[in-house]
């Protein structure tokens, strides 16, 4: 028997607005503790979703909380056991790396010395050893991508909140810095929420997935089941005229999207391959190719958006 | 180095949070003003008047110049006139060493990396007011009570008597006021830019403004009441009050409400302006 994991961060009806905008829309929902990623388009609610964790933005109606706390009645204790890594830029000039990243452990209640020793640890850490005492002015992007994950982690939070940590990285210093995200998380038992909107990266880090659309929540669950082989799916190409293949295997209760090169079938429960057949039989056309295809986060992306997804 | 070599260790001792929680920010913040030469040189250079301050004591009370004690004898106006050479130190003081200190953080994307901490917006801004504060209060007060204490051990019969008694708390408040309202003015003008150069010129420029409009229209009218207009005018109004200078133009709590005012306006700005989200609707 499984025993049920609270949940690190949870909402219920939670309505945040700018003004006449609503940015969330009455989300409900729960984080677990492990790597989980917030997926969605620009404007979804991602960011404000995060910084109504961070107790930046008071919700209008409903209820957040991280580790049991209210983070608008106790902003300072939520912040304390987590750690946030924003999307844009954020250093202090004329600082080098060690002494920001040693403030920002200062900043967070740790005691000077040893606020020093932590900085310098997890900048060896996120691979700054040989860097820590140039300025961060003069880092390069995926060396302040680097920082900015070193002052989130540097007071040892129990939940790190990662906006778009891959943003501006060439294809390795995105390899590496996911690399490093992922042990993070799997390694350092240090439980994190995953802002992007590259699915890419969701998927080489994260367990579990959220997707907002619209300011609501479109679609949550474990990655493994919102992507493994559903109701079965093929990927079929055809000789001849597919109108009526398609349309009778639509009348049998499937669905089916064009592809580039074929088309992606989505059979009725209980259905298998020989119902593609049966029907290709009856409508004149040969089936020239039958693959099974499993749903890819971008499939439950798009899915969560109300857009078809592609075919394979 | 691959990741799976790399350490991390996890930190236990987790105490509670600290009362002084700002002190970090004040302290870096001091570092970063104070490791420029040309401020320290001119930290020190404000020091000028306070020694022509002492010598010009000392001659007054060691050497019997009937004439010079006329002009500026030993009390409140010899206090107030040399807050009248700080007051302009001050200011220049600030512009160098506050302009940057929020416009800085806001184009840096600074600010986030403070308030997603366990510090307030009131932690952030009370750290960041402590570093024009200090650095007024050493080129204000600390000068003019010590100046008070050079009086005091050249002229004690004169300083310890019951007419004085009120000069050293004077002297102290005055040097509070100045340093509270150039630190506070500094900082709101700080928070409304993203670079330190507009902020410092705004901040000076205002000032310098104020005053000069207030002294034509002064000049023009004739009226008192447009030295309400500038916060030097005004400082220099209570000064005098606490002081004991030149009969008053103007009751005392008009420019008090009025700096009382700007100080309200300075935070009203800080507030709206020191946020981790900047709202635009």
């Amino acid at each position: 028997m499984s025993i049920p994991v609270e949940p690190i961060v949870s909402f219920e009806g939670l309505v945040v607005s700018y003004g006449l905008v609503r940015a969330l829309d009455g989300v409900t929902g729960a984080f677990r503790p492990g790597a989980t990623g917030l997926l969605g388009p620009n404007g979804a609610g991602k960011s404000t979703f995060l910084k109504t964790l961070l107790g930046f933005l008071d919700p209008d109606a409903g209820r957040i909380a991280a580790f049991g706390l209210d983070p608008t009645r106790d902003p300072l204790e939520v912040r304390r056991r987590v750690g946030y890594m924003p999307e844009s830029d954020c250093h202090l000039p004329g600082m080098t790396a060690a002494s920001f990243v040693a403030f920002a452990a200062e900043l967070s209640g740790l005691p000077r010395a040893e606020a020093i020793s932590r900085a310098h640890e997890v900048l060896y850490y996120v691979g700054l050893e040989e860097a820590r005492y140039r300025t961060v002015d003069t880092y390069s992007t995926g060396m302040k991508q680097r920082v900015k994950l070193a002052q989130a982690l540097v007071h040892d939070p129990a939940l790190l909140l990662l906006d778009e940590p891959t943003n501006g990285l060439d294809p390795a210093g995105r390899e590496e810095m996911l690399a490093l995200i992922r042990d993070v998380a799997t390694r350092r038992d240090i439980s994190l929420i995953l802002c992007s909107h590259l699915l890419h990266d969701v998927e080489e880090v994260c367990g579990e997935v959220v997707v907002f659309n619209q300011g609501r929540v479109a679609r949550s669950g474990p990655l493994a089941e919102l992507t493994g082989p559903r109701r079965s799916v093929f990927e079929v190409r055809v000789k001849g005229d597919p109108t009526a293949f398609l349309t009778d295997l639509r009348d049998a209760g499937g669905e089916w999207h064009d592809g580039e090169d074929g088309h992606r079938v989505s059979l009725p429960e209980g259905q298998g391959p020989e119902l593609i057949f049966r029907t290709a039989l009856l409508c004149g056309v040969q089936v020239r190719s039958l693959r099974p295809s499993a749903q890819s986060l971008e499939d439950v992306f798009l899915d969560a958006l109300g857009h078809p997804p592609p075919a394979a | 180095m691959p990741v799976y070599e790399q350490t991390y260790r996890h930190y236990e001792a987790r105490e509670a949070l600290r009362q002084t929680r700002f002190w970090p920010i004040t302290r870096e913040a001091l570092r970063l003003v104070l490791s420029r030469r040309a401020f320290v040189v001119l930290l020190m250079g404000a020091w000028l008047p306070f020694a022509g301050f002492s010598i010009y004591l000392y001659v007054l009370t060691q050497t019997q110049l009937g004439p010079m004690a006329q002009v500026l004898p030993v009390g409140g106006p010899l206090y107030l006139r040399f807050y009248a050479w700080q007051m302009p130190i001050a200011f220049v003081l600030t512009t160098f060493a506050a302009s940057g200190l929020v416009a800085n953080d806001r184009r840096t994307g600074a600010l986030v990396v403070y308030l997603s901490r366990p510090l307030t917006r009131r932690d952030y801004v009370v750290g960041k007011l402590a570093v024009p504060l200090l650095l007024t209060l050493f080129v204000t007060a600390v000068p003019a009570l010590l100046l008070y204490l050079v009086g005091l051990a050249l002229v004690p019969s004169l300083l310890l008597t019951r007419a004085h008694a009120w000069l050293a708390p004077s002297v102290a408040v005055q040097g509070l006021l100045v340093s509270v309202t150039i630190s506070l003015v500094a900082l709101a003008v700080s928070a409304l830019s993203k670079s330190a150069r507009a902020a410092g010129l705004a901040f000076f420029g205002l000032l310098m403004m104020l005053d000069v409009v207030q002294g034509v229209l002064q000049e023009i009218y004739d009226k008192p009441y447009f030295a309400l207009l500038s916060p030097q005018a005004n400082l220099r109004l209570l000064g005098e009050a606490m002081l004991g200078g030149p009969a008053p133009a103007l009751p005392w709590y008009l420019p008090a409400l009025v700096l009382a005012a700007t100080g309200a306006a300075c935070l009203l700005v800080l507030r709206r302006q020191v946020r981790a989200v900047e709202i635009v609707t």
